[in-house]
């Protein structure tokens, strides 16, 4: 079993590949930590169970008026 | 368990000969039959050809010849909740009916789910007077194709049981041109009503983003989804339509439009019309059956015969508008299944897991992107139609696929005619244009401007006045042998 | 007012902080030509620029024809307008017909601007009268922070010109804070308005969502990016916003709420309202403890001003700050994907490597998000039942050292803004006090002030009111010495 740092890194290579972007060698501990700290913002967000069944509009400011 | 039912040669010359809820409206109202005489013969019909069809997960019948008897009761009494008293439709099972469990074929979703209380589009049906049969069989949770291991009825096309009724309504799909029921609600979030009337032989209407209050139901995606009527002629689709339509503050999404009289519009005029054929994609492609295609030249034929006058044009990128709805449908579905997808995987069926967990492989900026394109293609659309009253199209590429040889990943390499207007939120009513060669039915798609069901009914029902494709009876009755 | 540990302003350094306000009356009375402020205003900049980063391109050409043209209207007997004559800079990331728009990268297609010409925003304040003197430095792409490899100014806080502006509006909060204008357009995806505006100490408004249309600005996060004002004070906001706010049908986003004369509730009277205040403690990873000693001032101001404060918790903060990330980070890269993967070590360091994280989010994260910010806005809808307005700090700490802001420390969680992106509602960002010694290497601390969705009549009113008895708003960085003298000389 990988740590979690080595799961992430190997997501992110996964996706950086997948999405055709080719960072320089020095971005990568910056993009690191961007990409670790999204996946738990991620989770962050989904551990807001009533939202599951709101229907956020497509134009957001339209919630407003 | 059979062995007491009724066989169909036992059925009263009346109930057999009726196949609409208009006729079937007439002979209740004549005194001919009655809704218990109807909605027995339909439950020992339902009953027992559920084994070798798979329409229904499962059969309401003491709820159903309740209804049958307030309606009978209500006829005798002199009072009319107007066309649906009396009729007996189908539920599909992903719409919350008060007293009955609610599954979307899944073992994942509480089948308490929906609490005590019908949707407001079932309670509407429930108002009218109408007798639901049972829960329709659909794919799990809407998407994908039925898991035998998973326990739920795997519906069959009643066209020819190898091949597929299409889903996700598959089970109101199957009913309705089975005789299961006159028809009844479906779900379409890429074309989920549409598919199954194409494949079985009736008659099918996704209906304006909004028209019809989808709260109650389980959803997909929830920019995409509605409900839309399915039975058997686009006239039963208006008598339907005229009682789901309208405002309910209970879905975030309904839209708060005046409902027209849509059979009041069906007077069999086309004179006028102005039909646009987009070629490129939707007549040219080399997945297209030459068969289907010839059946809706022939249908638009028809139309022009009758005073309408068509064009044929183009609509740039209809590819990427299927892609497109596709991926925000996944995308939307994933937000809503992702916690049970993490928890409970194995729980899904084999064909939905695969379907679903595309939503994690789509990044938030392709979401975000497929949503511009839609803006894009919603003008282009519009555009469109300042020029022409209609689009048609064929309703699928092909006739009914021998569901043995399906898979997903093969599904999404086809072109698909359907999920570029719930992109745009259009109304589009698919209908049946004739028999292949193999005689399975072919169809044809017609669509609208926003709100406008009645111009897309009137002109199905315009061809359905000088036809009667959606007339012909699927050969089932073989089937109860063979079934018990 | 009692501010503890500051020294009070000098009578000298007061009298430099021209407002708009102030100008609209000279340029009326005679005082002021819009020829001379603008002169002064270019000599400032000529004076403090090139240590502080403050404009990319400067129109001094058509900036000094259209003051003139405004000093012979007023002399004419006419009035050209409630903006006629103010110097005003603009974001470079908001296109107007003079110059490039360069959204501060080598990226931006250069074509982009010269099609837009004048953003809807830049010809409203035109039609004001207002004159436009440049284009102002930002964050690339509005977003990250400076990268010293790439050929462009690093904006500097003059209050000490070792720390950041704060971004992404940086040139305009400088610019302001420095005099080299009296005020400026910034945008605010997360806080690019009122962070620079804290940073800087100056007043910045980030209106309600679809308030001011954004058409003509080249997107960051399009369901989350605001056009606002920002200048020395509240009122001089309203002054701007009255020419700002309004419907426009090329922005998608824009909302058909009728507008209000943002300056006719102005009265300085804060009675019978109940203001919810929220410290925000334990929610950064650093605070400063002059941040909690100046909010105990602003309770004192506040409730001298009439006004019932009253502790109260935002919900779900964690959560709609994590909303704003994903959909800030995902609808930016659904625009720069084509040029990040043909382009990737032409952006500065930080866009790349924050926007391209990006890549971190499935779509269903983004829905999700969507669906988190609908709950958040309920949520806060139903707190503001109970009060009228909520008050935050604008930021736990009072900024970044530049040569620190390489490092992977975690500034995000420092800044308060972005939670209010997520929801949409207006906020203020004003200045309330000091971290350490005006003109002697500290730091300005700012209050962020809340209302419902399109009440900016009352947020402002509240800014005004507290600003009529404070004076954090008109101190002046030593760069500013500059232009006291020259207005007056003028």
């Amino acid at each position: 079993m990988h740590s979690i740092e080595e799961q992430f890194e190997k997501q992110l290579d996964q996706a950086l590949e997948s999405n055709g972007l080719t960072p320089l060698p020095e971005d990568r501990a910056a993009l690191l930590k961007a990409f670790t700290t999204g996946r738990e913002q991620a989770a962050l967000v989904f551990s807001v169970a009533e939202a599951r069944y709101e229907e956020p509009d497509l134009i957001f400011s339209a919630s407003l008026s | 368990m059979t062995t007491e039912l009724a066989t169909p040669g036992e059925e009263s010359a009346a109930t057999s000969t009726i196949l609409t809820i208009a006729d079937a409206g007439e002979a209740l109202r004549s005194g001919t039959t009655t809704s218990v005489e109807l909605t027995t013969a339909m439950l020992e019909k339902a009953t027992a050809l559920n084994p070798a069809l798979g329409a229904y997960v499962e059969i309401t019948s003491d709820l159903a010849l309740e209804q049958a008897e307030a309606a009978d009761a209500a006829f005798s009494a002199g009072s009319d909740a107007g066309p649906l008293q009396g009729i007996p439709l189908a539920i599909k099972d992903i719409i919350k009916v008060a007293g009955v469990p609610t599954t979307a074929n899944s073992r994942i979703l509480d089948p308490a789910w929906g609490g005590e209380a019908d949707a407001p589009v079932v309670a509407r049906l429930r108002a009218a007077g109408s007798v639901f049969i049972g829960k329709s069989t659909t794919s799990e949770f809407a998407l994908g194709q039925p898991d035998a291991e998973k326990g739920f009825p795997v519906p069959h096309n009643p066209w020819d049981v190898t091949r597929t009724p299409a889903g996700s309504s598959s089970g109101t799909g199957v009913a309705t041109a089975a005789g299961l029921a006159f028809g009844g609600l479906g779900t379409d979030t890429g074309g989920s009503v549409r598919g199954p009337a194409t494949v079985n032989g009736h008659s099918g209407l996704k209906v304006t983003f909004g028209r019809v209050p989808k709260a109650g139901v389980v959803p997909l995606g929830y920019s995409l989804d509605s409900i839309g009527p399915m039975a058997r002629s686009a006239y039963d689709c208006a008598l339907l339509l005229q009682v789901m339509a309208g405002y309910d503050a209970a879905d975030p999404n309904a839209a708060d439009v005046p409902v027209p009289s849509y059979t009041a519009a069906l007077d069999g005029s086309v004179e006028g019309v102005k039909i646009g054929l987009p070629i490129p994609y939707f007549f040219d492609h080399d997945q297209l059956d030459p068969e289907v295609r010839d059946g809706v030249l022939s249908a638009v034929q028809a139309l022009v015969g009758l005073g309408a006058t068509s064009t044929e044009m183009e609509l740039a990128h209809a590819d990427k508008a299927q892609h497109a709805n596709a991926l925000i449908l996944v995308g939307e579905a994933y937000a809503y299944h992702r916690n049970n997808m993490v928890q409970r995987w194995t729980t899904y069926g084999k064909y939905t897991r695969p379907g679903l967990v595309r939503g994690m492989f789509y990044t938030a900026a392709d979401f975000v992107q497929a949503n511009r394109f839609r803006v894009l293609w919603c003008e282009q659309v519009a555009k469109a139609l300042q020029t022409y009253d209609v689009l048609i199209t064929p309703s699928a590429p092909t006739t009914a696929q021998v569901a043995a040889d399906m898979n997903p990943s093969q599904r999404l390499r086809q072109p698909s005619y359907t999920g570029q207007w719930n992109l745009s939120g259009l109304p589009a009513i698919c209908i049946p244009t004739g028999f292949s060669s193999e005689g399975l039915p072919l169809s044809m798609q017609i669509i609208g401007k926003p709100f406008a069901e009645a111009t897309v009914l009137k002109i199905a029902d315009a061809y359905q006045r000088i036809t009667d494709h959606h007339l012909q009876v699927p050969p089932v009755d073989a089937l109860i042998t063979t079934a018990a | 007012m009692t501010a503890p540990d500051v020294v009070a302003p000098e009578e000298g350094a007061l009298s430099s902080a021209l407002t708009i306000a102030d100008a609209q009356t000279a340029l009326r009375d005679g005082t002021l030509t819009a020829t001379g402020l603008l002169r002064e205003a270019y000599a400032t900049a000529d004076a403090v620029d090139e240590t502080l980063g403050i404009y990319l391109s400067r129109f001094d050409e058509t900036a000094q024809a259209a003051a003139a043209a405004i000093d012979a209207a007023f002399a004419a007997g006419e009035d050209p307008g409630l903006l006629a004559g103010i110097p005003l800079g603009i974001k470079d990331i908001i296109s107007t017909t003079e110059g490039e728009t360069t959204a501060q990268s080598l990226v931006l297609d250069r074509a982009w601007g010269a099609g837009v010409g004048d953003a809807v925003v830049v010809s409203r304040l035109r039609a004001a009268g207002a004159v436009i003197t440049g284009k102002l430095t930002t964050m690339e792409y509005a977003t990250g922070v400076p990268d010293p490899t790439k050929p462009f100014p690093i904006p500097r806080n003059p209050w000490n010109t070792d720390y950041w502006t704060g971004g992404s509006s940086s040139g305009t909060g400088n610019g302001v804070a420095a005099g080299a204008i009296l005020g400026g357009l910034g945008t605010d995806t997360g806080g690019s308005i009122r962070i620079p505006s804290a940073f800087c100490g100056i007043t910045g408004l980030k209106a309600t969502f679809g308030r001011v249309p954004k058409s003509g600005c080249v997107p960051l996060g399009y369901s989350l990016d605001n056009i606002g004002p920002m200048a020395r004070s509240a009122r001089d906001c309203a002054i701007m916003l009255n020419a700002l706010a309004g419907y426009d049908a090329s922005d998608a986003c824009a909302v058909e709420v009728p507008t209000e004369d943002y300056l006719a509730g102005l009265d300085g009277d804060l009675s019978g309202l109940t203001i919810g205040l929220d410290r925000l403690l334990g929610k950064a990873p650093n605070r400063d403890p002059a941040v909690d000693a100046a909010l105990d001032a602003v309770v004192d101001v506040l409730t001298g001003l009439g006004a019932t404060v009253v502790e109260v918790e935002l919900p779900l903060w964690q959560e709609l700050n994590a909303a704003t990330r994903i959909t800030s980070r995902s609808e930016a890269f659904a625009y720069h994907a084509p040029d990040l993967r043909s382009r990737w070590g032409d952006y500065f360091s930080a866009t790349r490597t924050g926007v391209g994280a990006a890549i971190a989010f499935t779509g269903a994260d983004y829905v999700q998000a969507q669906r988190v910010r609908r709950v958040g806005q309920k949520a806060v809808a139903a707190l503001f039942e109970t009060v009228d307005l909520i008050i935050t700090p604008t930021s736990s700490v009072a900024g970044w050292k530049i040569d620190e802001l390489d490092s992977m420390a975690d500034r995000f969680g420092s800044m308060h803004t972005g939670y209010w992106n997520a929801l949409g509602n207006p906020a203020l960002a004003l200045p309330m006090g000091f971290s350490g010694q005006p003109r002697a290497g500290g730091l300005p601390l700012s209050l962020q002030i809340i209302g419902r969705p399109f009440t900016e009549s009352l947020v402002l009113r509240a800014g005004d009111a507290y600003q009529r008895v404070t004076d954090w708003h008109l101190l002046t960085p030593a760069a500013a010495d500059r232009s006291e003298t020259a207005v007056v000389a003028s």
